[in-house]
C-alpha cells in the first residue's frame, strides 16, 4: 500500500517538476523536450531522484501508447492545406528518404562500431525517422513561422516516417535473430500491407469517428474521451492486424480535425492537454529508462554517428528524395538540418532488447546518445538556422482574441474582444478610434470593472471591449484589436512594395521591367504558381529579371499579397555569406540598441 | 540622392486632404521641374496604385512609375503638414513621401533607384530626422547624406 502511494506521489511530483522546469526553460530558449528528458535522467537511478525503472516492456507499451496519442494530436492540427501543400514531398522524405538515412547511417554505424552490416543496419533504421512529437512543437513555437512550405513538409513528413521506420528496425531484427535469413519479396509485401492497411485503417476509422460524434448524443466530457478510445482502438487494431498503427492514428486524428463535427472545440482542447501530457510522461520515462553512467562507452561512438546522420545520411537522403519537387538550395539545407530525432528511435531501441537481439544495450545505448544531441544541436537551432537561411515567412497579422456569441433574435451578434498589444486601439484610445457605423459599443472592461465606453479614454492591452453588430462589421474591428504587423521586419522581409496577387502579370512586368510572357489574362498569382511548379505557400520566392517576387500572404490558394523585393540575397554560396554577414550585423544592432528596436517596432 | 533629388525638388510642408491630392500636388511639381505634362504624371502614379498601394508602412509612401518622355530618373521629396490616409499596408497614415518617376526604357536604372529610396527610408533614426528637420534645406541635406552613406 505504502509503494503504490509513493509511486502516484512520485508521478505527480514529476509532472509538476516538468512544467515548471518547462516554464523555466521557454525563457533560456532550451528545447523542452531535452528538459524533460534531463528531468527523467536526474530523476533516474544515477540522479538524486535514484528513482530504478528498466522495464524495457513496460517502456516499449507506455511509449507507443503516448506516440498515438502525439500522432492523433498531430494529425488533428495538421490542416488539410499543409497536407495538400505537402504530402507528395512528405512521402517521398517518409519512405525513399527513410531508407536512404538508414543505409547511409548504418553504414557510418558499421564504421564507427565495427560491427557487421545487419548490426549498423539495425541502429541506422532505429534513427532513420523525424520525430513528429519533436518536430510539431518546435514548429509551432510562437513566433516561429517558417515559409509555408517548408513548415508543412517537415511537419507531415515527421507524421508519416514512422511507419517506415518501424517497419525497417523490425526487418532488421528479424534478419539478425532468424538465420534463415528473409526473403526480399516477402519484405516488399510486408511494407505494402503496413503502409495500404495503415492508410485504409486509418481513413475509415477517421470517417467514422467524425460520424459517431455527429450522431452520438453524449455528455460534452464523452466526446474527447470517445476520441482518445478511438485512437488507441484504431492505433492498436492496426497494429494487431498486420498494418501500421503509427499511420493509421495520424490520418484519423487528420480527418477529424479537417470535417465539420460538433465537438471541435472539445476535443482539441482535451487531445492538446493529452498530448502536452504524453510528451512530458514519454520523455521523462525514456529519461528514467536509461542509465547514464552505462552511456559512457557509448558516448564517442555515439556522437560520431550522430554528426553523421545529421551532417552527411540526413542532407543525403533529404537532396535525394526532395529532386523532383523544385525545393530551393536553402529551403534543402534547412530541412535537411531540421531532421529531428526524439522519442521514437528510443521506444523502438527497446524492440532491440526486448527481441534479446545481443548486444541490444549497446545500439540502445547509442540511439539515446544520438538523440540526445538531435535534441540539443538541432533542436536549439531551429528558429536560428531558420532566419540564418532567410526561411521565416512575412509577417501576418495577428487577429485579436474574440469570442462572439449569436443575438437570438439572428438580428446580428455579440462580440468580445481583447485588446492586443501593439494594436490599432491601444495605440490611439478610444477616442480617436475609427469604429464602422453599423457596430456600437457597448461596454469596456478594465482592470475587472465594466467602463462606460463614452468613459473610458485610454485602451490598455488586455482590456475587453463587448460590441453589437453584424459579421462582416465586427470583422473589420479585427484590425483595430488584433496586433498589427511590421512590415519592416528584417527577419521576415515582405518586400520593398507590394502588389495584389491578382493583378495582371503583364501589367506588374511592364511596370517593373521583367518578362511576364504574353497571356493578357495570367495574374501575378498564376505566374508565380507556374514559375514554382507548385501551389503558392507564404514566403515563397520567385526570381524574376534582377528581382525576386514574394508570397507575401495567401487567400484561396492563391498569392493575395505578393511582394517584390528588388534586392534580393545573391543565390548559392555567396547568397549563404551575405545572409550570414547580415544575420551577424542584426544581432550586434540588436545587442547593442535594444531599446531603439523596440522603439521603431511599436511605433 | 543627390542624383536623383535636387534642393527644388522638395516640398517641406505640403498641405494635403487626401491621397488623391497628394499625388495630385506631386504630377503639379514634377510638372514644373520635367515640363512634362501633369495629368500624364499624375494618370501614371495612379496606374502604379491600382497594382497595390505604395503606402509601404511606418508613415511612409513610395509612389512612383514609369513616364514616356522623361530624360532621366528623378524623384520629388515631400513632407505632409498632416498625415493623410493612403491606404497604406499598415493602414497608418502617411507623411513622408518620396516619388519617383523614370524614364520609359530606364530598365535597371529605375529598379535600382527604387531600391535606394525604399532602403534609405527604412531606416527609422532618418524617418525621425526627417520629420524632425526644420526646413526644406535641411530635409535636403539629409537625403543628400544617406546616399552617401549608403554609397559608401
Amino acid at each position: 500500500m505504502e509503494a503504490i502511494n509513493e509511486m502516484i506521489f512520485l508521478a505527480g511530483l514529476l509532472l509538476l517538476l516538468a512544467i515548471l522546469a518547462g516554464r523555466i526553460s521557454s525563457r533560456l530558449g532550451a528545447p523542452l523536450l531535452l528538459v524533460f528528458l534531463g528531468l527523467g535522467m536526474l530523476a533516474g537511478e544515477d540522479g538524486p531522484g535514484g528513482i530504478h525503472f528498466g522495464d524495457f516492456k513496460l517502456a516499449y507499451l507506455f511509449g507507443s501508447t503516448a506516440l498515438a496519442v502525439i500522432l492523433f494530436d498531430g494529425g488533428l492540427r495538421t490542416h488539410t492545406d499543409t497536407f495538400r501543400l505537402a504530402r507528395w514531398p512528405a512521402l517521398s522524405l517518409a519512405t525513399a528518404g527513410v531508407l536512404i538515412t538508414a543505409v547511409v547511417t548504418g553504414a557510418l554505424v558499421c564504421l564507427v562500431m565495427g560491427v557487421g552490416w545487419k548490426e549498423g543496419f539495425l541502429v541506422g533504421s532505429i534513427i532513420a525517422s523525424t520525430d513528429a512529437a519533436a518536430v510539431f512543437f518546435l514548429l509551432n513555437l510562437r513566433g516561429l513561422a517558417l515559409r509555408g512550405r517548408v513548415s508543412a513538409t517537415l511537419e507531415v513528413e515527421s507524421g508519416l516516417n514512422d511507419p517506415m521506420a518501424v517497419l525497417l528496425t523490425l526487418l532488421a531484427v528479424t534478419i539478425l535473430i532468424s538465420p534463415a535469413g528473409v526473403e526480399p519479396l516477402h519484405l516488399l509485401l510486408e511494407l505494402i500491407q503496413q503502409m495500404v492497411g495503415g492508410v485504409i485503417f486509418g481513413v475509415a476509422a477517421g470517417y467514422a469517428l467524425v460520424w459517431l460524434v455527429n450522431r452520438l448524443d453524449l455528455a460534452d466530457g464523452l466526446y474527447p474521451i470517445l476520441a482518445l478510445s478511438f485512437s488507441l482502438f484504431v492505433f492498436g487494431g492496426a497494429q494487431a492486424a498486420g498494418a501500421s498503427g503509427f499511420l493509421a492514428v495520424y490520418l484519423a486524428g487528420l480527418i477529424l480535425g479537417n470535417r465539420p463535427h460538433k465537438a471541435d472545440r472539445l476535443i482539441r482542447r482535451f487531445h492538446d492537454g493529452l498530448a502536452w501530457l504524453a510528451q512530458i510522461g514519454l520523455f521523462v520515462m525514456l529519461g528514467l529508462l536509461v542509465t547514464p553512467s552505462l552511456l559512457g562507452p557509448y558516448l564517442l561512438s555515439g556522437t560520431l554517428v550522430a554528426l553523421g546522420l545529421m551532417l552527411v545520411a540526413r542532407p543525403l537522403a533529404v537532396f535525394a528524395s526532395l529532386l523532383p519537387f523544385r525545393f530551393t538550395l536553402t529551403e534543402l539545407t534547412y530541412i535537411s538540418w531540421v531532421g529531428l530525432r526524439g522519442a521514437v528511435p528510443i521506444v523502438l531501441a527497446a524492440i532491440p532488447v526486448l527481441a534479446g537481439v545481443p548486444n541490444a544495450q549497446a545500439y540502445f545505448a547509442v540511439a539515446f546518445v544520438v538523440v540526445l544531441l538531435s535534441l540539443l544541436i538541432q533542436g536549439w537551432t531551429v528558429g536560428p538556422s531558420a532566419r540564418l537561411l532567410g526561411l521565416l515567412a512575412p509577417p501576418q497579422p495577428e487577429p485579436p482574441s474574440r469570442a462572439d456569441v449569436d443575438l437570438p433574435d439572428g438580428s446580428g451578434q455579440l462580440a468580445v474582444f481583447t485588446v492586443a498589444r501593439d494594436s490599432e486601439a491601444a495605440k490611439r484610445g478610444r477616442g480617436k478610434l475609427i469604429i464602422p457605423e453599423s457596430v456600437q459599443l457597448l461596454a469596456l472592461i478594465q482592470n475587472g470593472r465594466p467602463v462606460r465606453p463614452e468613459d473610458a479614454h485610454r485602451l490598455q492591452p488586455g482590456d475587453t471591449v463587448l460590441a453589437m453588430g453584424d459579421g462582416s462589421a465586427l470583422a473589420v474591428m479585427d484590425r483595430l484589436f488584433g496586433r498589427k504587423v511590421d512590415t519592416f521586419d528584417e527577419d521576415r522581409p515582405a518586400g520593398d512594395f507590394q502588389i495584389q496577387g491578382d493583378m495582371p502579370a503583364m501589367a506588374v512586368g511592364g511596370m517593373y521591367g521583367f518578362d511576364a510572357g504574353d497571356d493578357p489574362t495570367q495574374t501575378l498569382s498564376d505566374l508565380i504558381r507556374r514559375r514554382l511548379g507548385h501551389d503558392p505557400s507564404l514566403g515563397d520566392r520567385v526570381r524574376v529579371g534582377e528581382m525576386e517576387l514574394i508570397v507575401v500572404s495567401l487567400k484561396a490558394g492563391e498569392a493575395e499579397v505578393v511582394g517584390i523585393d528588388l534586392t534580393p540575397p545573391a543565390t548559392g554560396w555567396a547568397g549563404f555569406r551575405q545572409q550570414l554577414q547580415a544575420y551577424g550585423t542584426r544581432i550586434r544592432r540588436r545587442l547593442s540598441k535594444p531599446r531603439h528596436r523596440q522603439e521603431a517596432g511599436g511605433d | 540622392m543627390n542624383d536623383l533629388l535636387t534642393p527644388e525638388a522638395i516640398l517641406p510642408n505640403l498641405k494635403a486632404g487626401s491621397k488623391k491630392q497628394v499625388l495630385q500636388e506631386l504630377a503639379k511639381k514634377a510638372a514644373d521641374l520635367t515640363g512634362q505634362h501633369e495629368r500624364a504624371i499624375f494618370d501614371v502614379l495612379v496606374e502604379r496604385e491600382r497594382l497595390g498601394t505604395t503606402g509601404v508602412g511606418r508613415g511612409i509612401g513610395i509612389p512612383h512609375g514609369k513616364l514616356p518622355g522623361l530624360s532621366n530618373v528623378m524623384a520629388i521629396f515631400a513632407r505632409l503638414e498632416k498625415p493623410v490616409d493612403f491606404e497604406a499596408i499598415d493602414e497608418q497614415p502617411v507623411d513622408l513621401i518620396c516619388m519617383l518617376l523614370a524614364p520609359e526604357g530606364a530598365g535597371a536604372d529605375h529598379l535600382k533607384a527604387l531600391a535606394r529610396v525604399s532602403r534609405a527610408l527604412r531606416d527609422p533614426l532618418l524617418c525621425d530626422k526627417l520629420r524632425g528637420a526644420e526646413s526644406g534645406d535641411a530635409l535636403y541635406a539629409l537625403l543628400a547624406q544617406t546616399e552617401q552613406v549608403n554609397a559608401a
